[in-house]
């Protein structure tokens, strides 16, 4: 008997420290229909996933299997009822060969002793649903392009026969024929009775692929039904709601003076057209884009992260050397995207970690004054709203929204003159973002220029006084400030301008 | 709905690896300087060099050392390391002596318990890094202790004595190849084929790939690792039989140092520390280079006090190589 369900959730609830993911989505996948999984970064469609595919246990609610309520207790339990991911990380191991990775976990064998030929016949035929049968089956993984390892992904989920499969961003690398190759792939399979959840940010795919859609927004459900329900304007909408509300201070308005000049701006190892842009004291400029359109290697370019291939960068007039050092010197300095690999030292105390970037201006003759130190992060407590127990608390210690303030302080000890921001309340719980909302401000109205990055849309448009869209590593929008810019700059991002 | 369309030929891009790094990559690499390295003896001193009794001898000395390895190799394999297989080899040195203490009859017993022994202090060390969660380098570091520890506690001197069908195995030989070394080839070809021929092989790939990719795809990871830590111990047990038999009686520090040497070899026959990617033959060619240069320090009249000087140069030497020709 065919299954109403294929796979489903029922009042689904999960938290993190500090964010609520999910809170209560139900969703329900069709046997033989391509279901779109929608939704903005952040939104909840990874978790829900997750939670679908035993990778993590649902704070309350269940997963549903062929109209059975089910617990996964590992992603074992879950392909064993039938149901495959495919992650948005790639799981291929870049050193095992072609066959292998195609095969891993579902290896042809008789006792325990693998069957070569019925292998490389499985891999072989499961390699040229994806468009890949030509491909020698005992090439090294890791040498082939990035696209084609997530068809090799792809082709290692067929190889099972699967009920359910759930492919998170699977076009995200990929383009033109590999691209029509996992289209006629997934029609197939749904052809042949497999339920499909895909997940995209190609709002193109919806209309060539999907039969349902599901809108998810702040980890609640929007609304779900048949896609020929849902024009691109609607799901636009849907993704993006309409919240542009007053958690957000009014900027001061930018001095005349221009801080940051970026000419011709191409990232090393980036092919992308160049980047220009100027940046004034006490402005607020908002760069918006899917992750992936190129917002945060700009940012990291800027900031001497990441080398230059062709432009200057220019700090009050004054040409900048592509070097971190120097770039700190002139007074650039980026919060960045991933704060606890990149902004924290998590085992050492908030106070020190407040201190890492200005240690000579604490210490005298290479020796750390502890009086100082103190002082400094009394200091910086005082103007952020620092919530920890003390200064010797350690950073891992902090909720997410303290942490950041923390990496904030850190570069505020460096007195800088332009402020680079990378989704800088990705992990925050909501109070703790107002306040930050409230810093970002605040230092604009004191003349900083500040660049900020983040896939909240909301965001973006509330604080900034200008925001910059993004596509393909290009700006390809300029937007002053409007509350009502959200669909326009979603559809200049998407590349579905109306 | 349309079926899969006829497959165009795919055509990889990618760079033509140089061939340093693809003799790195399949473990040949250390094979050409162990070559280099006969030649070098075989041109000054030929005659001793190739001489049957020397053949033997050198072939010999590479037995326990590569059971050992053997196991190591495995168990770097899979994302791990294992510093008891030293301690493991000690102590069934120790209790094959001890526990037969010359008596025949109790020959096939105390081997098998020796081999079960093995075993089961490879599952402990495997069940503590599995269901524990501990890491591979505390667990076996403490196991190494313990079980060094336990093996003085039965004797501080050596001890026992073996019957002499081991004696006459260990030092039996086939024209310049000695049974030992049989038991050797027999324990590679066996773990070659566990490595590459069967679905626990495959898998100990994957999960020394990545152990979240393996778990992803499904693959039960301690079971996996279990059956790593295992083999290692009950390798290490034959290479403690082998080690007893040879010597005839039992000594409480038979084993030291062996977990070093056993991951130098690893190492430097091409094997990533991270796991995931090696070959046997590389591992193999370790053992081969490591037991030259104890031969050819004997056989070139060198003081034996440089051969920890020239293993070091080796290792780094070695290593630098690879790591500078990979990509």
């Amino acid at each position: 008997m065919v299954p109403a369900i294929a796979l489903g959730a029922r009042e689904v609830t999960k938290s993190f420290p500090g964010v609520r993911a999910l809170a209560g989505v139900t969703f329900a996948v069709a046997p033989g229909r391509v279901h779109a999984l929608l939704g903005e970064n952040g939104a909840g469609k990874s978790t829900l996933i997750k939670i679908l595919t035993g990778d993590q246990t649902p704070d309350s609610g269940t997963v549903v299997v062929a109209d059975e309520e089910v617990s996964f207790g590992s992603p074992r339990d879950a392909l064993a009822r039938g149901v495959t991911p495919v992650y948005q990380e790639l799981t291929v191991l870049p050193e095992m060969t072609v066959l292998d990775n195609v095969m891993m976990g579902h290896e042809s064998a008789r006792r325990g002793v693998l069957r070569l030929r019925e292998q490389r016949e499985h891999a072989r035929r499961a390699l040229e649903r994806v468009d890949l049968g030509g491909l020698d089956l005992g090439t090294i993984a890791g040498d082939l392009s990035l696209a084609n390892q997530q068809l090799i992904e792809i082709a290692r989920a067929l190889v099972r026969r699967s009920n359910v499969l759930i492919l998170d961003e699977p076009s995200a690398v990929l383009s033109g024929d590999k691209l029509e190759a996992l289209h006629s792939v997934v029609r197939s399979i749904a052809a042949e009775g497999t339920a499909v959840v895909y997940i995209t940010h190609l709002l193109d795919e919806v209309r060539l692929l999907a039969d349902d859609v599901t809108v998810l927004r702040d980890g609640t459900l929007v609304s779900t039904g048949p896609a020929v329900d849902y024009p691109m304007e609607r799901i636009v909408r849907e993704m993006v709601g309409r919240q542009v509300d007053s958690v957000f201070p009014d900027p001061a308005p930018p001095r005349d003076e221009v801080v940051l000049t970026v000419s011709d701006l191409v990232p090393r190892g980036a092919e992308v057209a160049p980047v220009s842009l100027e940046l004034r004291a006490g402005e607020i400029v908002g760069l918006a884009g899917l992750v992936g359109s190129g917002r945060s290697r700009l940012l990291k370019t800027l900031a001497g992260v990441r080398g230059r291939g062709e432009g200057t960068v220019a700090v009050e007039g004054r040409p900048l050397r592509p070097s971190l050092g120097a770039t700190i010197d002139a007074g650039v300095v980026l919060v960045p995207e991933e704060r606890k690999r990149d902004g924290l030292v998590l085992d050492l105390p908030v106070s020190q970690n407040c201190t890492l970037t200005a240690l000579r201006s604490i210490s005298t003759a290479g020796w750390v004054d502890g009086g100082r130190e103190k002082a400094a992060f009394a200091e910086e407590r005082e103007r952020l709203g620092i919530r920890a127990a003390g200064g010797d608390q350690l950073a891992r210690q902090l909720s997410g929204g303290n942490q950041q303030k923390i990496v904030i302080a850190k570069w505020l000890r460096v007195s800088p003159r332009v402020l680079l921001l990378d989704e800088p309340t990705r992990g925050v719980d909501v109070g703790a973002k107002s306040e930050i909302y409230r810093i970002i401000t605040e230092l604009a109205a004191n003349g900083m220029a500040i660049l900020l990055a983040s896939s909240e849309l909301p965001e973006v448009i509330g604080l900034s006084h200008r925001v910059l869209v993004f596509k393909d590593g290009a700006v390809v929008g300029d937007i002053p400030r409007n509350p009502d810019a959200a669909e326009q700059i979603m559809h200049l991002a998407l590349g579905t301008e109306s | 709905m349309t079926a899969t369309t006829p497959a165009p030929a795919v055509a990889p891009t990618r760079p033509r690896p140089n061939w340093v790094a693809v003799a790195v990559r399949r473990g040949a690499a250390v094979w050409v300087i162990v070559a280099a390295l006969v030649l070098v003896l075989s041109v000054l001193r030929g005659g001793s060099f190739w001489s049957t009794g020397n053949l033997a001898a050198l072939l010999t000395s590479a037995v326990v050392l590569g059971l050992v390895s053997l196991g190591q190799h495995t168990v770097i394999l899979s994302g791990g390391i294992d510093l008891s297989v030293g301690a493991m080899v000690t102590i069934t040195t120790l209790l094959t002596a001890v526990l037969i203490d010359g008596y025949p009859i109790r020959t096939a017993p105390v081997l098998i318990g020796m081999l079960v022994l093995g075993a089961l202090i490879g599952a402990l060390n495997g069940v503590l890094i599995t269901l524990l969660g501990m890491p591979p380098f505390i667990v076996t570091l403490g196991m190494l202790y313990l079980v060094n520890g336990a093996a003085l506690w039965i004797s501080s001197t050596p001890a026992g004595r073996v019957t002499s069908i081991l004696s006459e195995f260990a030092f039996g030989r086939i024209g310049p190849i000695p049974y030992t070394f049989l038991v050797l080839v027999l324990a590679v070809v066996a773990m070659w084929f566990l490595l590459n021929r069967t679905v626990w092989g495959k898998q100990v790939f994957a999960v020394g790939g990545d152990l979240h990719s393996a778990r992803a795809a499904g693959i039960d990871t301690t079971r996996v690792l279990l059956g790593v830590y295992i083999a290692s111990g009950l390798l290490a047990a034959i290479a403690g039989i082998l080690l007893a038999s040879r010597s005839s009686v039992g000594s409480p520090t038979a084993g030291a140092g062996l977990e070093l040497s056993a991951i130098t070899v690893v190492v430097i026959g091409g094997t990533s520390l991270l796991g995931g990617r090696g070959t046997l033959l590389g591992t193999m060619g370790g053992v081969a280079l490591l037991s030259l240069i104890t031969n050819s320090i004997t056989l070139l009249q060198f003081p034996s006090t440089i051969t920890d000087l020239i293993r070091g140069i080796i290792i780094i030497a070695a290593v630098a190589i690879f790591v500078a020709k990979r990509r």
